[in-house]
């Protein structure tokens, strides 16, 4: 019967080509509009790191002076940050400190250029599960002994060595030298989430949190030598004596992630961070002893609202417009069946019941939400090119995926039979007696 | 008039539709302008500084030890490209990198707390070269450019903007006040009109305008970043000229082409996402009234041609093509208005839920009439072609057989 | 074959009541050819409606081929329209963006039959009006007389039990009319009961006998003259 309706509706819809092309149009419209949005919050929002964020934590203490009871700070002074990592009482723990630095490749006549440098612990790669195409990273020993080593972004790579095997090169972070021992794979998560903090400050503009990882990742402890002077504070509740060196101020500056595999060991590790702000009240460092908090990867991606407000907004947009675009499907769809309706009685009168009229109607609707899900995808195609365009940190994102692209038809079909559904039962209710007149 | 509701309760579910259509156009129609306006204001911000005429270097990739030296050369470099009018140090523009945002507070105790404000640093000649003109007070004059530590002046006098000294002495004339950022004291000796923070709209600013200037002396604690300033017509010149000098003076420094600028690039790029979102909603409006007209135009098509033989006989009776115009006009004015007294309870509504999760303002009673209007026009616009039809049926449609 | 008794009909609007039917009596019996005449008005159309199960009656009884198809729920009357009765109305009715072949198919599909099974019907039905060859043509392509033969063929292709025509000379000329009444003897000859609904007396001496509507009432009852005596069940 699928098939005859198929063709019924394929008959009828070339009958009115017009009729046909506005109600594809509206719902290509609806959809290109919403599949457009929704395709950069799903990029934007989805898990960066699937089967690995729900053991990742992001740690925080409350070393502010001032007895306010707000929220600890979102990073922790490098005091507190070197006293949990070194504990090592979880599975594994990373600290995150980021900072602009010089950067060339020794016997190069290339001009020096800015890069971002990370300065992480051995741990932050296996932890972040980080993809290596030469080399790997280094070992707690580096960390301890302050090793001149780096590993640098694909990116990096390309542009200073032509992308060949760097692994035992050098380049110059200001003036040091030191050694490549690993090159990570083109990488790009989205939101670069251990890098994540102060969204609650960005009053929704957070696109930020979408750029590209760092291009340089060196040891925490080196780099505070190799770069001493150009680092930056989170925030400071005085201004430190030296701006650019932070080791001991009175600033916060430092991210601690750590991995805990089980609940159990996440809640022994909730009762470290408390017994620590606790000691540290007794010291006389600390004066908030019982504002911790230690948040898994989503809860803190969630907590500083990393969708920026901008897209959330967007997405709220186009909903109400595919909502509007359906609405005025029904109506055409309402009509269209309608001014069908003698021809409805006559196959009810034929013997057609409500429910095969009902299913006729409803693989109509279904085709023209086909058509338009077909126009909506090359919509949605053309929008996310126009994000591209953009000067959004998030626009190299704006691809579709083929479960976009599944979705896109699906919904741009699932909405047209939810448009179908009214104007369906309607037609299914007409009377086989009164229209047979006047066919 | 009781004919045509009597004619519409019988298409009242097609009718209805159509109504909550324009229902929710209104509401989207209202808050989309309401946004765009919000964001049009928001570019069209007064910076309070010469855009036109500016233009911001900033140099990194040195070290603190090599400050003065690269001041000097920076300084000598840019001063002597043909065109330039003035040089400065200053420690960032509107438009340019955040740099200087701190609490203030209103008591040398801190326990006065009174908001989040941006410094501006300038070096001598910059106040003018800025083109601040106080409109109360005066300019720092020579010898109030003081060495400096830390990222602002340890005891500075300071411009002040109109809407800062209002919210930190509401009613009270802001000369002589003081304000203290730690240890840092700041006496109040000119009042701007405006002067915008690098990045208004965001952060915790709550204000475009919550910032101050600051006199210095260029020094180890602030190098690197210069204010130029030349004629309108050859700044592109000038800036361009500015990366070679300093390429040649300082070849080992790092000219940040991404913060620096002529003022009214950084100003176009500042708001490249604010025009984009404009533009975006700007287009949603369109579409939509589009797609609405062409849903009224279908369903207008689909009665007239039901109603065919009504309109025949009609005409056959006596009325004229302008009385069934009217009669098809009438009919979707009647539907406009219906769908318009709902839709300002969803605007309203809508307009809430804006405020309270983006930060939207909320909507000036202007905009509810205004949608009124475009969505009445629309709907008479959308519905004209099928009432001309409509009129053009011939009264013999009434005696012939179907 | 058709058994109606006392059936009533009211139409209610918000201003008026109508009897449309009052205490309205018929029996047809199998292989019959009844021609139900009356002015404009006295109920004929109803009467055809409620008989053809395509409207439901307010009292009364009505038992179609034996079964008491009074209380049936819309998918059981949509049943025996498909499966024991076929229609032939005034106006043809035949959908004109359907070729012939495919209008003539359209009841055979909803009773759900394989596709070679309603190729044969429709070839054998379209060949009983001598049609076979138009199977590809659209009804605007046909002439008043061919669209009403192209109706026939529809309502044979199903094999209904009972066949009910709404005028279905009314809009023809003389000849294609005569034509027309031929095929719908020739169909009540091979044993399938006609009730055909008419105003010209013409038409009606070509049934077997005739029953006079009005005002929703049944007339006269005249006695069958000579009740058929042929075959049952026999393929158009």
């Amino acid at each position: 019967m699928f098939s005859y309706y198929l063709r019924l509706a394929w008959v009828s819809l070339r009958r009115n080509p017009v009729l046909t092309g506005l109600m594809a149009l509206a719902i290509a419209v609806g959809i290109g509009a919403s599949m457009t949005t929704l395709t950069v919050l799903y990029l934007l929002s989805g898990d960066p790191l699937p089967g690995k964020s729900a053991q990742l934590f992001y740690a925080q203490v409350d070393s502010s002076p001032y007895p306010n009871d707000h929220e600890p700070l979102d990073r922790m002074d490098d005091r507190s940050a070197l006293d949990l990592w070194g504990a090592h009482k979880a599975d594994r723990q990373a600290l995150i400190v980021d900072s602009p630095v010089k950067l060339r490749a020794p016997d190069s006549p290339k001009p020096p250029r800015m890069a971002v440098l990370l300065s992480t612990t051995a741990d932050f790669f296996p932890m972040f599960a980080v993809p290596f195409q030469y080399g790997a990273g280094w070992s707690a020993d580096d960390d301890a002994k302050k090793a001149r080593v780096a590993v640098i972004s694909a990116e990096l790579n390309d542009q200073l060595f032509g992308g060949a095997d760097s692994v035992g090169k050098s380049v110059m972070l200001r003036g040091s030298e030191v050694r490549i021992i690993g090159v990570l794979k083109p990488w790009r998560p989205s939101p670069l989430y251990y890098a994540v903090a102060g969204g609650r400050f960005s009053g929704g503009d957070t696109a930020d949190f979408y750029s590209k990882p760092e291009d340089v990742m060196a040891p925490y402890s080196a780099s505070l030598e190799i770069n001493d002077g150009n680092f930056q504070q989170f925030t400071c509740w005085h201004p430190p004596e030296h701006p650019g060196h932070l080791t001991d101020s009175p600033c916060v500056w430092v991210s601690l992630w750590v991995q805990l595999d089980g609940a159990a060991k996440v809640a022994t590790y909730r009762q470290f961070l408390a017994d620590y702000a606790a000691q540290q009240k007794s010291l006389g460092r600390f004066i908030h002893a019982d504002n911790t908090r230690l948040r898994s990867l989503m809860q803190w991606l969630d907590f500083n609202g990393v969708v920026p407000g901008d897209v959330r907004l967007q997405n709220w947009l186009a909903f109400a417009f595919l909502v509007i675009c359906l609405s005025n499907t029904v109506c055409l769809l309402l009509a269209k069946f309608l001014r069908r309706g003698s021809e409805i009685g006559l196959r009810r009168a034929l013997g057609a019941s409500r429910k095969a009229i009902f299913c006729q109607c409803l693989v109509e609707s279904g085709l023209v939400g086909l058509m338009g899900g077909s126009g909506g995808w090359l919509l949605t195609l053309l929008g996310l090119w126009l994000i591209r365009q953009q000067q959004v940190a998030y626009a190299d994102l704006a691809h579709l995926d083929l479960g976009m692209f599944t979705a896109t038809l699906g919904l741009a079909i699932a909405a047209s039979l939810v448009a179908g559904l009214l104007p369906a039962l309607r037609a299914s209710r007409i009377d086989p007696a009164l229209q047979l007149k006047t066919l | 008039m009781t004919s045509i509701l009597a004619a519409l309760r019988h298409h009242r579910l097609s009718a209805g539709l159509i109504a909550v259509q324009i229902a929710l156009v209104c509401a989207v129609l209202c808050n989309a302008c309401s946004l765009i306006a919000g964001r049009l204001e928001l570019m069209g911000l007064h910076s309070g500084v010469d855009e036109s005429s500016l233009a911001l270097v900033q140099l990194t990739g040195y070290d603190t030890a090599q400050a003065d030296e690269v001041n000097a050369k920076a300084l000598g470099a840019l001063r002597a490209i043909p065109g330039v009018q003035a040089v400065s140090a200053i420690n960032t523009l509107p438009f340019g990198p955040r740099v200087a945002n701190a609490g203030i507070n209103l008591d040398a105790g801190l326990s006065h707390f009174a908001g989040v404000i941006d410094f501006y640093v300038g070096g001598p000649g910059s106040a003018a070269a800025l083109g601040l003109k106080p409109s109360s007070g005066r300019l720092p004059q020579e010898d109030e450019y003081g060495p400096i530590q830390n990222f602002v002046p340890a005891d500075a006098p300071v411009l002040i903007t109109r809407n800062l000294a209002e919210h930190l002495w509401p009613g009270s004339e802001p000369l002589g006040h003081e304000f203290w950022m730690d240890k840092f004291h700041f006496r109040v000796i000119g009042v701007l009109d405006h002067l915008a923070v690098p990045a208004p709209g965001g952060g915790e600013e709550r204000d475009p305008d919550w910032s101050v200037f600051a006199p210095a002396r260029p020094g180890p604690a602030f190098s690197g970043s210069y204010l130029l300033r030349a004629d309108p017509d050859d700044l592109r010149t000038v800036y361009r000229d500015a990366q070679d000098a300093i390429a040649q003076a300082l070849p080992d420094v790092v000219f940040d082409h991404d913060a620096s600028g002529p003022v009214l690039e950084l100003r176009h790029r500042y708001f490249a996402p604010q025009r984009a979102m404009a533009g975006m909603l700007a287009g949603v409006i369109l579409a939509l009234l589009l797609v609405t007209s062409l849903g009224i135009v279908g369903l207008a098509s689909f009665w007239v041609s039901q109603r065919h033989r009504q309109i025949g006989i009609r005409r056959a009776l006596g009325a004229t093509r302008g009385d069934i115009l009217h009669y098809f006009q009438m009919e979707n004015f009647l539907i406009v208005s219906f769908g318009i007294v709902a839709g300002l309870a969803l605007t309203i509504a809508l307009n809430i839920v804006l405020i309270k999760y983006y930060g939207a303002s909320p909507l000036p009673a202007i905009y509810l009439p205004l949608s009124a209007v475009v969505v009445w026009l629309l709907g008479q616009l959308a519905v004209l072609k099928p009432a001309l039809q409509a009129a053009a049926v011939p009264p013999a449609v009434a005696t012939r057989g179907l | 074959m058709l058994s109606m008794q006392n059936i009533s009909k009211i139409y209610r609007t918000d201003v008026v009541q109508t009897h449309a039917l009052r205490d309205f009596s018929l029996e047809v019996k199998e292989g019959e050819f009844v021609a139900v005449m009356g002015p404009s008005g006295s109920g004929k159309t109803t009467f055809l409606n409620i008989a053809g199960l395509l409207e439901s009656f307010d009292t009364g009884s009505y038992f179609l081929d034996g079964e008491d198809v009074s209380n049936l729920n819309d998918d059981g009357r949509s049943h025996i329209r498909n499966e024991r009765i076929g229609f032939i109305f005034q106006s043809f009715n035949l959908i004109p963006d359907l070729n012939v072949f495919d209008n003539v198919d359209v009841p055979l599909r909803y009773r759900g039959m394989k596709s070679a099974e309603r190729a044969k019907r429709i070839q054998a039905a379209l060949e009983t009006v001598g049609l076979a060859s138009r199977m590809k043509h659209i009804p605007a392509q046909l002439s008043g007389g061919q669209q009403q033969r192209v109706a026939i063929a529809r309502a044979l292709a199903g094999e209904p039990r009972i066949l009910f025509a709404d005028e279905p000379t009314g809009n023809l000329d003389s000849l294609m009319a005569r034509q027309v009444l031929d095929l719908l003897e020739g169909i009540n000859s091979n044993g399938t009961t006609i009730v055909m609904v008419t105003h010209d007396p013409e038409l009606a001496r070509r049934a077997h006998r005739s029953v006079h509507v009005l005002d929703g009432q049944v007339m006269d009852l005249k006695a069958v003259p000579d009740a058929p005596k042929r075959e049952t069940g026999a393929k158009a």
